[in-house]
């Protein structure tokens, strides 16, 4: 009798070694969770299929209702250094009118940059923007920044392109040499 | 003239008396481990010897004056002399003193059971100090009986060597007809005892539970901390990659939920590469971990089933165990053999 109960649990011991020899090895089986990821933000620069240095609509499609107020970035994407810009875009003037222009921080340095904004035709907008030199340098450091945001009123329900008038678009450095732009972004307002 | 001899009479006196309680405060602190060596049995089986010899340890155990190592520990010296089963015949000082030192206990019992005639035993029994390398005592018993006799000797041996008077129940003759005496010999009530575990298993699942535990357990420490070091420097190691990759994936996180969530093409691109590059580090630090964890559970694999060939085989046959598996020289093979 005392034989099988010693059999008995020197099986039990074993069946106890077992299982916790299982946990462990579930223990160390498991690792941690792998990064995964999608860098896909339509916001993106690089998901918006332009070869820097490059200039785009930010962002490139608003949809609003009559009589509201959108405003629309005009972008430098991977820019050189400059110290001047001519931005010429052009739009729908039935569908929008522009309201006002403010500088981004692309020309802003210790100093406010200098601005001019004109509309030679209708539906041209011409934005002149000076970079402000000041004690350490007369131009920017160039990057991927905002140089321009132009707020428009929506006037009628229909749909305007935004472009830009390549030829009488340009960026000059500090030396008035230009400064290099590859592509260009439309953009679209769909007033509704 | 006479004062003069008073005082240096009185002095003297005064000088013996402080004396005296001077060597009361002395006094020789020793440990009370104590191995009960397998005892040599002459003419008389294997097995008998070694459960006689386990009555002994259980019996000085249970008076709880010695403190008395296991026995898995004590046949331990096997690794010391590896001759098959010769270590018991140690029945000199020196060789007694120098196994208890090796064994770390302040106490060691060598003996031997000889037959004499038929049903005639003599059991002889030293106990030797190991801190002051001498023979505190020698004890002899004669037996007229068999096993149940001999068990009531060893176990009046026991109360002998812990100094304690042996009771009634066990100053009986030893004769065969007083085989019956055995039954009431009172035991410690024990409510809760666990069945007793193989060397070999207690190695291994201590080794299980903390690597190079049971090597120690076993007295092969080298190993044992060398495993247990191995682990520990591998789990710092992984506690560092863990940090790592922590505080990476805490960066890829926030960062990816920023460039999910935002809208300025400025900061996008430069979330981007920051997202990335987390992501990165995620992926370095996870594959040496898992690498770190492959190392270390091949290492623990290895210490568990080093941890169990290094721990002293028990006697499967000494009446508590079940089974053996063991390798017969003489036929060059290994056998298992089942105890009915």
């Amino acid at each position: 009798m005392s034989t099988s109960s010693n059999s008995i649990s020197i099986f039990s011991y074993i069946r106890i070694s077992i299982r916790y020899i299982v946990l462990s090895s579930l223990i160390l089986i498991l690792s941690c969770e792998e990064a995964e990821y999608e860098l896909d933000n339509p916001y993106d620069p690089a998901n918006m299929d332009l070869d820097p240095p490059a200039l785009f609509f930010h962002p490139p499609e608003i949809n609003a209702t009559m009589n509201d107020t959108i405003s629309v970035e005009l972008y430098g994407l991977e820019l050189g250094p400059a110290a001047a810009a001519q931005l010429r875009i052009r739009y729908e003037y039935e569908a929008l009118e522009v309201d006002y222009v403010e500088a981004g921080p692309f020309f802003t340095g210790d100093n406010d940059p200098i601005e001019i904004v004109d509309e030679p035709s209708d539906g041209t907008l011409d934005i002149f923007i000076y970079y402000l030199p000041d004690m350490n340098s007369d131009q920017n450091e160039g990057g991927t920044w905002s140089i321009a945001t132009v707020h428009f009123i929506t006037k009628q329900i229909r749909g305007s392109a935004l472009e830009w008038v390549q030829d009488s678009t340009r960026l000059r450095d500090e030396n008035n040499l230009p400064v290099n732009i590859k592509d260009f972004g439309d953009g679209w307002v769909n007033v509704e | 003239m006479m004062s003069v001899i008073r005082g240096i009479i009185i002095a003297y006196l005064v000088t013996f008396c402080v004396a005296q309680e001077a060597t009361k405060n002395v006094s020789f602190k020793t440990g009370n481990d104590l191995a009960v060596l397998r005892f040599e049995g002459w003419d008389i089986s294997d097995p008998l010897t070694e459960f006689l010899t386990e009555e002994l340890r259980e019996t000085i155990r249970e008076l709880d004056i010695f403190q008395v190592q296991d026995r898995g520990i004590t046949n331990e010296v096997n690794i010391y002399y590896p001759r098959t089963k010769d270590y018991w015949a140690c029945w000199s000082q020196e060789c007694a003193v120098d196994l208890g030192r090796r064994l770390n206990v302040n106490y060691v019992i060598a003996g031997n059971i000889q037959k004499k005639e038929d049903n005639e035993f003599l059991i002889n029994g030293r106990l030797f100090s190991v801190d002051m390398e001498t023979l505190i005592n020698e004890f002899a018993m004669n037996s007229s009986g068999i096993t149940d006799s001999l068990l009531l000797e060893m176990k009046k041996m026991a109360y002998n060597v812990s100094g304690l008077p042996v009771p009634d129940t066990l100053s009986v003759g030893t004769d065969t007809s007083q085989v019956m005496t055995t039954d009431n010999i009172e035991r410690k009530k024990d409510w809760f005892k666990l069945p007793p575990i193989p060397t070999k298993i207690k190695a291994l699942l201590m080794s299980t539970a903390l690597p190079g535990s049971g090597q120690i357990w076993v007295h092969r420490k080298y190993p044992g901390y060398g495993f247990m070091g191995t682990e520990a420097t591998l789990g710092v190691a992984a506690l560092i990659a863990y940090y790592q990759y922590n505080k990476a994936w805490g960066g890829f996180e926030k960062n990816y939920n920023a460039y999910q969530n935002g809208s300025d093409p400025h900061n996008l691109i430069e979330l981007r590469p920051r997202v990335i590059e987390y992501a990165s580090d995620t992926r370095k630090y996870n594959a040496f971990m898992k690498n770190i964890r492959s190392v270390a559970s091949s290492i623990w694999i290895v210490n568990m089933v080093h941890a169990y060939l290094v721990a002293p085989s028990d006697d499967f046959f000494d009446g508590e165990y079940f089974f053996d598996l063991e390798y017969k020289p003489d036929v060059n093979q290994f056998q298992f053999n089942i105890n009915f």
